[in-house]
């Protein structure tokens, strides 16, 4: 159920609310002369989510993504709405599975890479003949 | 001063509606049941809600159970799923949203379809439908149909006919489509396609001589009303071209807040209707709570369908609140003043709150006889909190916090993960 305000609708109820990170100690006692200089403590779903609309977060299995900084557990946040480009870090659709790989574009045509060397590439006639899902754009890495 | 040519422009509305909605919103998360015979089964795993083509092409018809399909599900390669409301919920508001881009006009008329005003010329709007089919398949990830009219009836006609004619690329511009197509196709459907027109409703319009929607379209809309109802007539004028149903998107104002919905079978008990209350209630406390508001009006309301013209009834109270409030208490023993009008037996289609009156909570301190007891306890806050910690329905007041009844304890073993609503059961992407 939606509550429309003007046009839009609020509570999607499924914000990715991620906690807030305060940057300054609290101090007890006396009023803070940086009191007057604080307005609002950062966010990070606004650091992370340029377009909460398209925007989801998958969990990474396997470790084919390691030298990229990706690791097995790991979450990536993943934007449908960009255009997947050479570079790019995207989610394909292989045999019916969400894959993650680096995406390349070059003039012979269009490849799968991983970030192991015990990955093959994949290569790909055409951009076209490939489901790209989404372009990852973090890694929530776990340290 | 001369307007530019887009102000001169009659408005229209688009019709957008996700296809097979929750198989859409399964598949969007796993690609693997992409051309696969799917159904979503209803609450408690009782029948097939949702059907995919390839579902519908093994013949399996809507509410079918479930327990007469499983013994040849392995054998079809069917594969069903349980109603995953979390997921279907946060693909809507998506969708919703992602409309919200394209129109400051927007009615949200079910969890997968809104009514859009548009105006432009018929090759921006024909423009338009497919930038929205476009954008609703790369940014959420499901395959929309868009269909463009003077009217909302006809809206839904296009949109109908968008859908099953693979010419229209799923983007159906009423008035762009030659007149003997339109007719050539109203001629071929049944009355019981047009939207709002029952089937106990077609037997009647039958023995009229009215078969197909051109019959209807060409019916006296005079003798339609003293025949039928008022409601009738407006779909007839609706067909012939002319707007009777209003856009409702003044629903909703920045002051005020509404929690409705209708209801898929109607209910027919006081005691569902109190529930139902109850829980918009405290759900209007949450959000209240969260932007830092208080509601001094609170007006519950209720209502038969208003397609169904034998039972009418829109019983609804509005109550002043003793204290501008966000108090869940408080605000669900306003919502109850509703229930002394409310008929056992009646089928009510829809039932909702409404909370007007905002205003930012706590700049104003009551005077002491006018505290609010429970405000005192906080017992908003940790109903939110707990709620937020163990999921909607974990607890309630009176009967908000009873998950009994038919609607609300539910079966659901066939249930695929809460891709966006649960960070231990995302979707998982495969590095290998």
């Amino acid at each position: 159920m939606g509550v429309i305000v003007g046009p839009r609708v609020i509570d999607a109820g499924l914000s990715l609310q991620l906690a807030w990170v305060s940057p300054v100690p609290v101090a007890a006692g006396y009023p803070s002369p940086a009191q007057d200089y604080f307005d609002g403590r950062i966010d990070l779903n606004e650091h992370l989510i340029k377009d909460i609309t398209s925007t989801f977060v998958v969990r990474v299995t396997g470790d084919s993504m390691e030298r990229a900084g990706i690791s097995d557990g790991d979450e990536l946040i993943v934007n449908r709405a960009l255009e997947p480009k050479d570079g790019c870090v995207v989610i394909a659709v292989l045999d019916g599975e969400l894959t993650v790989k680096r995406l390349r574009i070059t003039a012979t045509g269009v490849v799968l890479q991983a970030e192991n060397p015990k990955y093959p590439d994949i290569k790909v006639p055409a951009l076209s003949e490939l489901t790209i899902w989404g372009v990852a754009t973090r890694c929530l890495h776990h340290v | 001063m001369t307007r530019p040519a887009i102000m001169r422009q009659m408005p229209e509305i688009a019709h957008v509606d996700v296809n097979c909605f929750y198989a859409s919103a399964e598949r969007a998360f796993d690609p693997s049941l992409e051309g696969k015979p799917l159904i979503v089964l209803s609450n408690n795993d009782g029948c097939a809600v949702t059907r995919s083509p390839e579902a519908k092409a093994l013949g399996i018809g809507v509410g079918e159970p479930w327990f007469k399909l499983a013994p040849r599900a392995k054998e079809w390669g069917l594969i069903a799923k349980s109603s995953n409301y979390e997921l279907y919920g946060d693909i809507s508001a998506r969708v919703m949203e992602l409309l919200g881009r394209y129109s400051a006009w927007l009615e949200v008329y079910s969890i997968d379809e809104a009514f859009l005003g548009v105006k432009g010329t018929p090759d921006h709007l024909l423009e338009l439908g497919r930038t929205i089919k476009a954008a609703a398949a790369r940014n959420v990830g499901v395959p929309v149909c868009v269909g463009i009219a003077r009217t909302k009836t006809l809206a839904k006609l296009a949109n109908q006919w968008a859908k099953h004619n693979p010419a229209f690329n799923g983007v159906c511009r009423w008035d762009s489509v030659p007149p003997e197509q339109q007719e050539a196709l109203m001629a071929r459907l049944s009355v019981i396609e047009v939207w709002g027109v029952a089937t106990r409703i077609t037997k009647r319009l039958n023995a009229m001589g009215i078969h197909s929607i051109l019959d209807l379209k060409r019916a006296d809309p005079v003798r339609i009303r003293e025949r039928f109802s008022v409601v009738m007539m407006r779909t007839v004028l609706e067909l012939q071209g002319t707007p009777c149903i209003p856009m409702e998107e003044a629903r909703v104002g920045r002051d005020q807040l509404i929690f409705s919905r209708s209801f898929s079978t109607p209910i027919t008990a006081a005691r569902d209707v109190r529930q139902v209350l109850s829980v918009y209630a405290q759900m209007a406390s949450g959000r209240l709570a969260k932007h830092n508001l208080q509601a001094k009006v609170l007006t519950a309301f209720a209502g038969t369908s208003s397609f169904n013209a034998q039972e009418t009834s829109f019983p609804s109270v509005c109550v002043p609140l003793p204290m501008p409030t966000a108090d869940p208490v408080i605000l669900t023993k306003a919502a109850h003043a509703l229930l002394p009008a409310i008929v056992d037996g009646t089928r009510y289609a829809r039932a909702g709150i409404m909370v007007t009156d905002l205003r930012p909570s706590g700049n104003q301190k009551p005077l002491e006889p006018f505290e609010n007891p429970h405000e005192e306890r906080h017992i908003g806050p940790l109903l939110e909190d707990i709620t937020r910690r163990y999921g909607r329905g974990s607890i309630g007041l009176g009967h908000a916090g009873i998950r009994g009844g038919p609607d609300w304890t539910m079966k659901r073993d066939m249930r695929s993960p809460r891709y966006t609503t649960h960070w231990d059961e995302l979707p998982l992407v495969k590095a290998a």
